[in-house]
């Protein structure tokens, strides 16, 4: 491995360490709330309908999977390209998919200051959201120094796809607490 | 790894550019002492405010009292005292010391300690000193709203830092500006640990290190894990603030669920204990390179001390239990806990030993930096020994929020550090700035703040033993407390002397900046990398990079025979 690619991973390592502690620190929260409530949601609240978090788990999933394909025909920089180009459409799709749950929840009737449970759900997915804006923000610096001239371009790629596996990863396991479980 | 990407970066020739978003690891290790230096004497301001109002209850701070408290004719009022008590805990922690003992120290000697031309993100330790500044810019801020700046206590514990506790916009800025932080702190310790682990220079072992960088790369890493999990109970807590969460605030279990104040201080804990070793780890390092190099031989059991530290490290992650024997937690969790923090005596006796070892028959130089690291030596074995009738369920039940903890924890992470981080100044002022401090000033500001220091901490130890509990405006109006009068009397004017002797060392340190003798390339006569190079050193540190040989405590080694009783780093070991 050349020097660049393991001073760059291992920086992009740590920062994921950092990510998965902010996160796995929300999900203990959400652990215990859970467990120490004696209603989950609490008597009165309908369950969440799942439709648009079923969809946004998809659209990021396919987002993960064009950005590895990125890699994968690195070697075709037209294809790679417009895989990037996808990647970063269903990332901006995934956003919009979250504000239409927001809306969703908002007309249901569950506002912010419901309590504990729309706290978690409103919360939890901002947060996850702001991380989102900034890999979206790390994805459109990908695509403007997406030329085959750039140096070290296999390791920025690298790098960003990383974080944004990270992401969608975070994603399907709020999905599956907050949502499924 | 080592070896590394050393690129020379062409030199910066603007004013803007070399001194402001400079890239430099050099000059972003200024910056940082600098803001550190202005948030300790802001801090330290703060703690004079705070002792005076416990000595002479209801009487006009002198000077400036008027100034600050106008409508109370100078007079602490309550409410400012609980802010003042918030803030000078939060400035200490976050805003002095780790930007002098981490961002400053971290910067400068990581990368001329290793044999390495910068640090691996020269970006983002910009960013990360701007993020730093930024925090400290909303901090400053909070302390000039109408409603104060946040009062719940450095700790924030909900209620009291909900708006239940804190309607003012001071508690939801001091949240904004500890993440802030965290960020910085973050980007910070990527950057460390990436170069401790690929920048060190060609034939340098993790055990060749000078165990300062040991010091700085495990507070690095605990930073980088823990701090976020700091900076995830600030967002909650913010949320709770701003767009009206429950997630700290108790609520109808059945109804609207429930939302838990006491989880804040599970999250604020999880961070808090591994923080306060992230504080004191590179003062530890700083210290057991320090003793080694002034006592002229080497460092006894080095690799001893460095895995000793490591095993802190790991252990710091699992006792923050601790903090909380109070909060009704299940008997076999405490006892549980208090197994755990029992276990941390070992390596900490470990290395301690390790640091007589090093004193021990050695031909001691009492310059200055070798005062405050045996100073620090001292007050630490009186920190420790404290901490355990704190890790002692039984005996903390009755101590918690006592002054005993007061003077417990400022004998450890406040006095420890802070001559740890004098020491640090002493010692890298000429390599910094290549100027000498004035030596008899130096050890002057010594004495003066070991009594004061003492004095301070002690005399908390003593009240608190007798019950006096902190964070209470007028503890006299109880009638069992009023025989501590004269003890806090004591404690104040011991405060007083020990900040009346910082103007020295601030003298010292401006005028040796401007008229001080010029430094020689290794003033100290030691033989670790960053001597090796004129002081200060130029831009892109090595003209060479170095090529690591020996370890970093060769002194005193009898078969030197050129005259020297020391060998750099880069000279292959002297054998007989």
């Amino acid at each position: 491995m050349r020097r660049s690619e393991i001073q760059h991973g291992l920086g992009m390592t740590m920062v994921l360490i950092s990510g998965t502690m902010l996160f796995a620190t929300l999900l203990m929260g959400y652990a215990i709330y859970r467990t120490s409530a004696t209603a989950w949601p609490p008597m009165g609240t309908e369950p969440v309908n799942v439709v648009l978090p079923l969809l946004s788990t998809l659209t990021i999933l396919f987002s993960s999977y064009f950005m590895h394909q990125t890699r994968v025909q690195f070697a075709d920089h037209k294809k790679a390209k417009m895989n990037l180009d996808t990647t970063l459409c269903l990332g901006i799709l995934f956003m919009g998919i979250q504000m239409l749950f927001w809306n969703e929840l908002k007309s249901s009737g569950l506002l912010v200051g419901s309590g504990i449970f729309s706290s978690v759900l409103y919360g939890f997915t901002w947060i996850h959201a702001a991380h989102v804006v900034l890999g979206l923000c790390s994805l459109v610096w990908l695509r403007l120094v997406f030329k085959p001239a750039t140096r070290n371009l296999d390791v920025k790629l690298l790098n960003v796809e990383k974080f944004w596996h990270f992401l969608g990863a975070v994603w399907v396991i709020m999905f599956l607490t907050l949502f499924v479980l | 790894m080592s070896g590394g990407f050393n690129e020379i970066h062409p030199e910066p020739t603007t004013f803007w550019s070399k001194y402001i978003i400079s890239f430099d690891h050099k000059v972003i290790a200024k910056q940082f002492l600098w803001y550190g230096i202005f948030f300790l004497g802001l801090g330290g301001m703060m703690a004079l405010l705070i002792r005076w109002t416990l000595a002479y209850p209801g009487v006009p701070f002198p000077v400036i009292g008027n100034i600050l408290f106008p409508d109370s004719a100078g007079i602490v009022p309550p409410d400012s005292y609980a802010m003042l008590f918030t803030m000078h805990g939060t400035i200490m922690i976050f805003y002095a010391i780790t930007p002098i003992l981490i961002g400053a120290f971290g910067n400068y000697c990581i990368p001329l300690m290793i044999g390495a031309r910068d640090m691996a993100f020269p970006m983002l330790n910009m960013l990360s000193f701007w993020f730093a500044f930024l925090s400290g810019v909303v901090l400053l801020i909070s302390l000039g709203l109408p409603l104060g700046a946040a009062a719940g206590g450095w700790t924030s514990y909900p209620t009291l830092s909900t708006l239940i506790g804190q309607p003012g916009l001071g508690q939801t800025l001091w949240s904004l500006a500890i993440f802030l932080f965290g960020i910085s702190s973050t980007m910070g310790a990527v950057n460390y640990v990436t170069t401790v682990i690929t920048l060190r220079a060609p034939g340098m072992g993790y055990f060749d290190m000078p165990l300062t960088i040991w010091g700085l790369w495990l507070t690095a890493i605990l930073n980088a894990i823990f701090v976020p999990v700091l900076g995830a109970g600030v967002i909650l807590l913010m949320l709770d603030r701003v767009f009206g969460t429950t997630f700290f605030l108790a609520g109808a279990s059945a109804t609207a669920g429930n939302g838990d104040p006491v989880l804040f201080q599970h999250v604020f804990w999880i961070f808090g204990h591994p923080e306060v070793y992230i504080l004191i780890l590179p003062a530890w390092g700083i210290v057991s390179d320090l003793l080694s190099f002034f006592s002229r031989k080497p460092a006894f059991g080095a690799k001893a001390t460095a895995l000793a530290m490591t095993a802190v490290t790991i252990l710091s992650t699992l006792v923050y239990g601790h903090h909380m024997f109070t909060t009704q937690m299940s008997p076999l969790l405490t006892q549980s806990f208090m197994t755990l923090t029992m276990t941390i005596s070992i390596p900490s006796a470990i290395f301690f030993a390790n640091w007589l070892g090093t004193i021990w028959k050695g031909s001691i130089r009492f310059d200055s930096p070798m005062l405050f690291s045996l100073g620090v030596v001292f007050v630490f074995g009186l920190g420790g020994l404290t901490g355990l009738h704190l890790g002692t369920v039984t005996t903390d039940l009755y101590l918690h929020d006592t002054y005993f903890v007061v003077g417990h924890f400022h004998y450890t992470m406040a006095a420890s550090v802070l001559l740890g981080g004098f020491a640090g100044i002493y010692f890298w002022f000429p390599k910094m700035f290549g100027k000498m401090m004035n030596e008899m000033m130096a050890k002057i500001h010594f004495w003066g703040t070991m009594i004061g220091l003492n004095g301070v901490f002690f005399g908390m130890l003593m009240v608190g033993y007798g019950g006096m509990h902190r964070r209470i405006y007028n503890p006299f109006i109880y009638e069992s407390l009023q025989r501590l009068i004269p003890i806090n009397t004591f404690i104040t004017l011991s405060a007083i002397m020990m900040g009346a002797f910082q103007i020295v060392f601030v003298i010292n340190f401006f005028y040796s900046l401007k008229k001080g003798p010029k430094a020689s390339q290794n003033p100290w006569e030691v033989g670790t990398l960053e001597w090796t190079i004129p002081s200060p050193p130029v831009h892109h540190n090595y003209d060479v990079i170095p090529v690591v040989k020996c370890g970093p405590h060769e002194l005193g080694n009898p078969n030197l025979k050129n005259g020297r009783d020391f060998q750099y780093q880069t000279e292959e070991l002297v054998q007989g």
